[in-house]
Parts: C-alpha cells; structure tokens; sequence
C-alpha cells in the first residue's frame, strides 16, 4: 500500500475485487427521508449509477442482489450470490434444506445484514443492507413468512387496516382515520383473497389457509412492488393450494412476485422462472423443465427424478 | 352529530353510563363528608377520604401500567421510578414551601441544617416555584423514561429481559436516594410539609381539595388512555404486542411505539406521584424499593390486563385488601398477595374486568 492512500484518510482503501458494489457515503435521499431515523444505523449508502447499469442492461430490472455473501459462525450460508428480479415477474425460488432460501429472504428484508455486498431497488438505488426494516417496508418490499403470522387478536378488516400504506409514525396514527377510499381499498383485497365473508371475524379464529391468505392480503394492501413469499402452500389442502396458486399467478405482471416453495407440483403450476439455490449459491435459472434437465440439479436436488 | 359519533368512538354506551356512576360515587365522598354530621349513617370519615384519595392515586398509575402491559405487551418492573419522582418533585417544592417554620427555624429544609449545609444546592432553587415544580413532576419520569427506553428498545430488549432491567433501574436509584449526598434528604426522605399553593396541608378542605382533584386527574387519564386505546396507534399496539415483527415488515418502527407508550405512562406516573405526596405528607426511597413497583403490576394483573377499566378495579381491590389485611394479619399480607397473584394469572387471565364484561354481555 503506497503513503498516499495512507493520508486520505476519510476514502475507503480500492481493495475490493471490481465485481463488489461500489457504496459510497451520502444523505438520505429526502423523497423517503424526512422522517426523523430512531436508530443507530449508519446513515443509507446509496449504489452508483454505473454499478446498477451494469447489473441491468437490456432488462426491465426491479430487484438487485449484488455480489452478497454472508456467513454464520463461519458457515456460509450465501456465498457472493447474484440475482436480479425483472419488473412484473413471478420468480420461483427452489433448493434443498440449508441452500440458503430463508437467508436470502433475510437479507432482501433487512433481518440478516450482509458481510458484504449490496442490495437495491432499480431507481431507488439506496443500498436496502443500510436500513431498518420498517424503512424497507416502506420502500415497498413485503414478506410473508413460513408461518402464518397475522394479528390474532384483530380482526380480518383490522389486519388489513394496519396494513394499508401512509404514515406509519405514532402521531400520525393517533389521528388516523380511514378515507372512504381506503375503506373501498380493502374491500377491494377482501374480494381478490376470498375473505370477504369473514370480514369482522378474528384473525386468529381463521383456518390455516384463510390466514395464509389474509397475510397475502395484508402485503398488497401494502401496495408492494416486491412481494417475497415463503413457503406459501405448506399444510394447505389440495383446494387451498390450487387457490393459492391461483392468487399468486394473477398477482404477477402488476408486481414483483418471489415465491420460495418446496412443493414441486405447485412450483411447475405457477412458475415460469425458476431459480435453484444450493449451498449458498445459485445452481441453475431458466424454465422449470430446463432446470429439472439440467444434471446438476438432479444431482443435488431432485434426486435424479426428472420426471417427479 | 360528529361530536356524538366522536364520543361512542371513545367509549360505547354503556361504558359512559359506568363512567357517570364512577365519577358521581367519587364526588359523593367529599359531599358526604363536608355536609353530613359525624355521627350519620351517611357520613365518610376523614380516614377513608385520605385512605380513598391515595387509591385514586394508585389508579392512575395503574391505568397507565395497563396501556404500557396490557395493551403493548412491554412489562416494566420498574415504574415506581417515575411514580416517586414525581413525588420527589412535588415534595422540594412543599419543602421549600415550609419557609422558616421547620424545627430549626431555618430557611434550609430541615434535613439540611441537620447535615449542616449552609445553602441551598443548585438543583433545589428553582423549585420554590410551584409552576416549575408541577412541570418537573412530569417532565423529569417524562425525560428519564425517554432515555432509558430509547436504549432499551432500540437495542430490542424484550419480555423478561426488560423487566428484569426496569427492577434493576429501580434498585440503582433507590440506592442513590438513600444516599445523603444526593441532595434529597437521604433514607428519611422529605416530610414534615406545611402548606401547598398557601392552602395548609392540615386543613381538611386542602384534603378534600387534594381528593376531588386525584378523582378528576384519574378521570382525565382514563379518558386520554381510552382515546390511544381506541386509535389507530392503539390498534398498532396491540399488534406490536402480539406479533412484533410482522408490525416491522408492516412498515411500523416499534421501537417509537413501546418508547411512546413508555414515556407517555412515566409522565402519568409522575403525575399520579405529585398528587400523592400532598395527601400522605412524605416522600422516602422506600418508594424505589423493587417490591413497590412489583406491586403496580399485581394491580393490573388482579384487575386484569389489556382493558383500561381493569387497571382501576385492580387498585381499588388490591390496596383496599392491604388495607384491611395489614390491619387484621400483619404477617399474612404478603403471602396473601403473592397467592392472590399466582392464583389470578392461573384461573383467572382476564381478571376482574373480565368478570365485569362477561356479567354485561350475558344479561
């Protein structure tokens, strides 16, 4: 290292392979920014502009993963994984137990913050690893998780009225109260997840199902770009897991949809691209049949069953 | 109309109908003890208006417990803390009130002279002034409360964790009031008070002064809770308490939520701490003493978690017990409280509001 580098002091030391997302230091963009920051994170990083080029040319791209990696007491469950999502697209994410699929979701979703690597939002172009969750909720990334979580105690339109976008701050909410659009809003997703039924019914008396649904229902009302699904038909009944996939298709091309699934019946229903994951990194992309052709992935995956 | 539609937001029918009866029975007791003759069946004597006057008190506080246990899920062990701060501020400014009338006809509190310190320190001037001190009372848990659950709550200290950190807090500073050296009158507190506002704390119409105004402040909490509880805010608190990080990903930061909630119910205990002071004319560190604030959960617990109304009930019930027992059985009141608590979160969840609740909907 010459003496040079050594004075300036403040510039971070070019050390990084190339392929590393670039992040440099700046203010918050003050679109999203206004509000006040309740936490000690560093300030966001946004992602130069000929970074995010090169990540998407030629493509409708919405979602960046870049170059991320991230290890657990030295078990690396992401290795420098790349993905890039397209604008309206349903995205099927498979692997064996421990490729890493959850991990990923953490990431995207600000739980799990990366050793190193970037992602983003194409346009948006704040590196998401520097913020809170709430912050990229607010960005219009969703998740559901495995597990059904809606709140039990709330009822269905109450579930779906925490949900709504707006201002999520406490003096804000104090002094909430819902427009005749947002009323119409949520009658609106009521209709498409099939519960208008059970409108003022308690979310925790649902069937397993129906509160799968309602979680799904309680990301759009968000309004997402991205929606992530984990495992979404896990425990459901052959009817529910054909509405489900129903849902789930009609969704894509007005959103981003990832869909991380096990169940590989329902992935070839509703995919059109999958992508395989395995010990941290991705296996193979392409079409579901080209990637149950695809040798490595018998390998490892399907067990040398292509026809499963 | 709007007006009418706003006010069963805030209360249903039947609940305003509860709210009138409670609040004509809290005025009733100082009528019938200024106006009926010692000797009349009707009368209430001065020991229950004093007795009834430091419930009061412990019902805002509970109320206040409830927002913070029952509707947020956040159990503090630790808000004795701002109950006896508001004491403590409610108490230099009778303090300084007393004037030259104290045993040693000095114009230092008492304490002082006894420690032999010839002025007044810094802290204490500003505190002749009654506006000042009724400020502090609620500003210094409001501050303090800020501080203490912006460290916790960002660092994302959570159920047990919390309490147990909040009975430490508790713990820390009764030490540091015990001390002479801080600078409020050590293990013996601050007493011996004379006037407040020029009113003569002796005077039975201060005292019934003092309760009506308990009475009122309890009845404005109750309503101020009941408007969060009924907002958007409350429904995102109970949400929060239920499944914290769903409420993340929802885009709400709990983080300011559990720290609103916490510094809005230091305030109120503040507040329920300075009306105190006055009615029982001290202010120890005994009030910092772990046990104290266990038992401002008990309340809630008895009275029943997660309805505002619960809070009152269980103050009223619980220190009336005391009352009764550590006169009768000295010794039992202590097993009969942690029975009582033990019992009530085995068979009884929904505590005694419960039972109020489920009376109303069968009839």
């Amino acid at each position: 290292m010459s003496t040079d580098t050594l004075v300036s002091d403040s510039m971070p030391t070019d050390e990084a392979p190339p392929e590393s997302g670039k992040v440099e230091s700046e203010p918050k963009p003050s679109a999203s920014g206004k509000s006040r920051r309740l936490s000690l994170l560093p300030k966001p990083r946004k992602i130069e502009q000929d970074r995010v080029d090169a990540l998407t040319s030629g493509r409708k791209a919405l979602l960046c993963v870049d170059n991320v990696s991230v290890a657990f007491d030295g078990f690396k469950a992401i290795t420098e994984l790349t993905l890039i999502l397209d604008e309206g697209e349903l995205r099927c994410i498979i692997g064996p137990n421990g490729a890493g699929k959850t991990t990923l979701q953490d990431i995207i979703t600000g739980k799990t913050k990366p050793d190193s690597g970037s992602v983003f939002l194409v346009g948006d172009n704040t590196d998401l690893t520097s913020l809170a969750e709430y912050e990229i909720a607010e960005r219009g990334i969703c998740r559901k998780f495995q597990r059904p979580t809606v709140f039990q105690g709330h009822t269905v339109f109450e579930n779906l009225e925490l949900a709504l976008p707006g201002k999520k701050g406490v003096f804000a909410s104090l002094f909430a109260r819902l427009s005749k659009l947002q009323h119409e809003r949520i009658d609106e997703v009521l209709e498409t997840i099939g519960l208008a039924d059970q409108k003022y019914a308690a979310a925790g008396l649902l069937s397993h199902g129906q509160k799968q649904w309602l979680e799904i229902g309680m990301l759009l009302a968000q309004d997402p770009r991205v929606l992530l699904v984990d495992e979404p038909v896990a425990g459901m009944t052959h009817q529910e897991t054909e509405k489900t996939a129903e849902l789930l298709s009609s969704l894509a091309g007005k959103r981003t949809v990832v869909v991380v699934e096990h169940d590989m019946e329902f992935v070839r229903s509703i995919a059109r691209t999958v992508t395989v994951l395995h010990e941290g990194r991705i296996l193979a992309e392409g079409s579901m049949d080209a990637v149950q052709a695809n040798p490595k992935v018998i390998e490892v995956y399907l067990g040398g069953a292509p026809d499963a | 109309m709007k007006i009418k539609a706003e006010l069963t937001r805030l209360l249903p029918r039947n609940g305003w109908i509860g709210f009138g009866v409670a609040a004509l029975v809290f005025f009733l007791v100082p009528i019938l003890n200024s106006v009926t003759p010692a000797g009349s069946p009707l009368h209430v004597p001065d020991y229950l208006v004093a007795l009834l006057g430091k419930f009061l008190c412990f019902a805002i506080v509970a109320v206040a417990m409830d927002l913070l246990w029952g509707y947020t899920g956040v159990l503090s062990l630790g808000h004795g803390v701002f109950f006896a701060l508001g004491g403590y501020c409610m108490g230099m400014y009778l303090m300084l009130s007393i004037g030259e009338a104290g045993v040693y006809r000095s114009k230092l509190p008492d304490f002082m002279v006894f420690l032999d310190w010839k002025e007044l320190p810094w802290f204490w001037k500003p505190f002749d002034n009654f506006g000042f001190a009724m400020v502090a009372a609620l500003l210094v848990p409001g501050l303090l409360a800020y501080v203490f659950g912006f460290l916790a709550f960002r660092s994302r200290i959570r159920g047990v964790y919390f309490s147990i950190i909040t009975q430490a807090f508790t713990y820390a500073l009764m030490l540091l009031f015990f001390r002479n050296e801080t600078g409020v009158g050590g293990n013996n507190g601050l007493t011996n008070f004379k006037s407040l506002y020029g009113y003569a704390l002796a005077e039975s119409s201060t005292k019934l002064g003092l309760y009506t105004l308990s009475a009122v402040g309890l009845m404005v909490v109750f309503l101020l809770c009941r408007f969060i509880v009924v907002s958007k805010a409350g429904r995102v608190l109970c949400a929060i308490r239920d499944e914290e990080s769903r409420s993340r990903f929802a885009g709400y930061n709990p983080t300011s939520y559990k720290l609103f909630v916490y510094t809005f119910s230091a305030v109120i205990c503040g507040l329920a701490g300075a009306l105190y002071v006055p009615q029982v004319g001290i202010i120890n560190p005994s009030e910092f003493q772990p046990s104290s604030s266990i038992e401002m959960a008990i309340w809630v617990a008895v009275g029943g978690r997660g309805s505002l109304l619960g809070g009152v009930l269980g103050a009223f019930v619980v220190n009336g017990a005391k009352s009764w027992f550590t006169v009768a059985l000295p010794e039992a009141w202590l097993y009969i409280l942690g029975v009582l608590f033990i019992a009530v979160t085995l068979f009884f969840p929904g505590g005694l509001a419960s039972l109020l609740t489920r009376k109303k909907a069968a009839t």
